[in-house]
């Protein structure tokens, strides 16, 4: 449970780490399509990939969520 | 297209006949008709998440924002799911263990148990309606508009809408919840392969991912980067989206309702993590069909895009599957919010059980009405009008989050500031009051303060 509870911290930790710098200059600077990778502009390739990021994080968090076994009550 | 149509339709059909005779069981509890017994499995639970999820909004919606606004239309919208199903394995954690101590007969319901005050509830209650009328209006718009320029000179605007109403009523009528989870199911599925083809399509017009782009630089430059030629996608407008659709499991009681009823909560866990990679796979041919749009009808208006872009520009039988994917998009997401109006109305009535379920049966029909009259007001950028829904009931996310997370005696302070926002919110949006001060959004604002609020409340509040 311990190492679970580690993991699940350090998922945390990954993910408002993402979420903030997604929404600064790094992933969206104003007017700047360049570098492109394939064609693909700047903003939309590193776009694709912390969105792919935040998904596979979720699938850890999952891994590494200490929740346990709901009890079959309550609803 | 209009044989195809017949032919696709017809068998779509036979799916939700199939669906709700399936789902209808004599003598059926009304925790059964309203929730489905609460026992759903992964496969269902992602679909029926996405269907309702994916509507609309996004068949419809998301290319003619990626058309007008660029690719910052990813992070508007891909970006903010991705963050929203990370949050979602924290959230569904939390509601599930709740629920399974006070119960759950709705959102607006829970919530006025865990503040022990009703007007908790009521004010939640109104949000949901509020906002989510013009939603359902938006989806009930879209298909009406679509039908019409398939089958043009045959039935007016008012009339395809109201057909659209009469055919979802009849069916979670006679299924409910769990008529409505087996015709979500089956609509995902046909809304991922239509996008799928028709953005398949859109890409072979350019000839690949890198001649889209090299012909999108000839249109406008403007559109390969953040804000976009209107300049709308600034950061702060995308923190403000990001916010309003990382709550809506929260506050579009559809969704909450959604998580509660999954079987487990390792189901409802990876459900998140499909719902992320289905997210994915559904955005990204609204972005081709988009960028084909930019291309090929940059000046058109939004109902001239639709009709060209997906009816005419097609071959008769994408053609007539775009016309049903479309339908199957909307209703979905129409029965599940008109739905959850009802289970929410039933939450906050008491009595006797089978006079509540005729009060909540009447309440979705007196819903449908409302969201019908609506569909037909409607004018603005279907993607706008969905944000303006998402961060309205956003607003009753602290309020929710305190309820639910708080395990001391929760204060009654978030009750009238909640409505307080609300109100406010509303004015700006009548344009009585200026929508930004100091240089932030209102929405950002309103949102932080009441974060702010709850934290003292939370700090505040006896054991």
């Amino acid at each position: 449970m311990q190492i679970k509870s580690r993991g699940w911290k350090i998922c945390i930790i990954i993910f408002v780490i993402l979420t903030i710098v997604s929404f600064t200059p790094l992933i969206i600077p104003q007017g700047i399509y360049k570098p492109e990778i394939l064609g693909i502009p700047y903003s939309l390739w590193s776009g694709f990939f912390i969105t792919l990021a935040l998904v596979i994080l979720t699938f850890a968090g999952t891994r590494m969520h200490p929740g346990g076994e709901e009890k079959k009550t309550g609803k | 297209m209009k044989t195809w149509i017949w032919i696709l339709g017809s068998l779509y059909v036979g799916l939700l006949i199939l669906a709700s005779l399936k789902s209808f069981k004599k003598g059926r509890s009304a925790e059964d008709f309203m929730f489905a017994g609460s026992n759903i499995g992964l496969l269902l639970g992602v679909l029926t998440y996405a269907a309702a999820l994916f509507s609309t909004f996004t068949f419809l919606g998301m290319p003619d924002f990626f058309r007008l606004h660029g690719i910052g239309a990813w992070i508007f919208l891909a970006l903010s799911d991705g963050v929203m199903v990370f949050f979602l394995v924290w959230f569904a954690y939390h509601i599930r263990k709740k629920v399974q101590t006070m119960g759950f007969k709705g959102v607006a319901g829970l919530i006025g148990n865990t503040y022990g005050n009703k007007y908790a509830g009521y004010v939640i209650f109104l949000s949901a309606f509020l906002f989510l009328i013009p939603y359902v209006g938006i989806q009930i718009q879209g298909i009406a508009i679509f039908m019409q320029a398939a089958f043009p000179n045959s039935l007016p605007a008012w009339a395809w809408a109201a057909l659209i109403v009469a055919v979802m009523l009849v069916y979670s009528e006679i299924g409910g919840f769990k008529a409505i989870i087996f015709s979500d199911a089956i609509q995902a599925l046909l809304l991922l392969t239509v996008i799928w083809i028709i953005g398949g399509v859109c890409l072979n017009h350019f000839g690949g991912i890198k001649s889209m782009f090299e012909a999108i630089k000839v249109v406008d430059e403007k559109l390969l980067s953040t804000p976009g030629p209107n300049g709308l996608l600034t950061p702060q407008f995308l923190i403000a989206s990001m916010i309003a659709i990382v709550m809506i499991p929260v506050t579009q009681p559809q969704f909450t309702t959604r998580i509660i009823v999954m079987k487990n909560l390792k189901s409802t866990h990876y459900m998140a993590v499909s719902l992320g990679f289905f997210a994915i796979l559904v955005i990204l041919p609204t972005l081709f069909i988009g960028m084909y749009g930019a291309q090929q009808y940059s000046e058109a208006t939004k109902d001239e895009f639709f009709a060209n872009a997906f009816l005419y520009d097609q071959s008769g039988f994408v053609a007539a599957l775009a016309v049903i994917g479309l339908i199957a998009a909307g209703l979905s997401t129409t029965n599940a919010q008109i739905f959850a109006l009802g289970s929410e109305l039933r939450g906050l009535l008491k009595g006797d059980e089978k006079k509540v379920m005729r009060i909540t049966k009447i309440g979705i029909f007196f819903f449908s009405i409302i969201a019908l009259a609506f569909s037909l007001k409607i004018s603005d950028q279907i993607v706008l009008l969905a944000r303006v829904s998402f961060a309205g009931t956003a607003l009753m996310g602290p309020m929710i989050l305190l309820g639910i997370l708080s395990n001391k005696k929760v204060g009654l302070l978030m009750i009238p500031l909640s409505l307080l926002a609300l109100v406010i919110f509303l004015l700006s949006l009548a344009d009585v009051i200026p929508n930004h001060y100091f240089g932030l959004r209102l929405d950002l604002i309103l949102f932080i303060l009441l974060s702010f609020a709850a934290l003292l409340s939370h700090l505040f509040s006896n054991k």
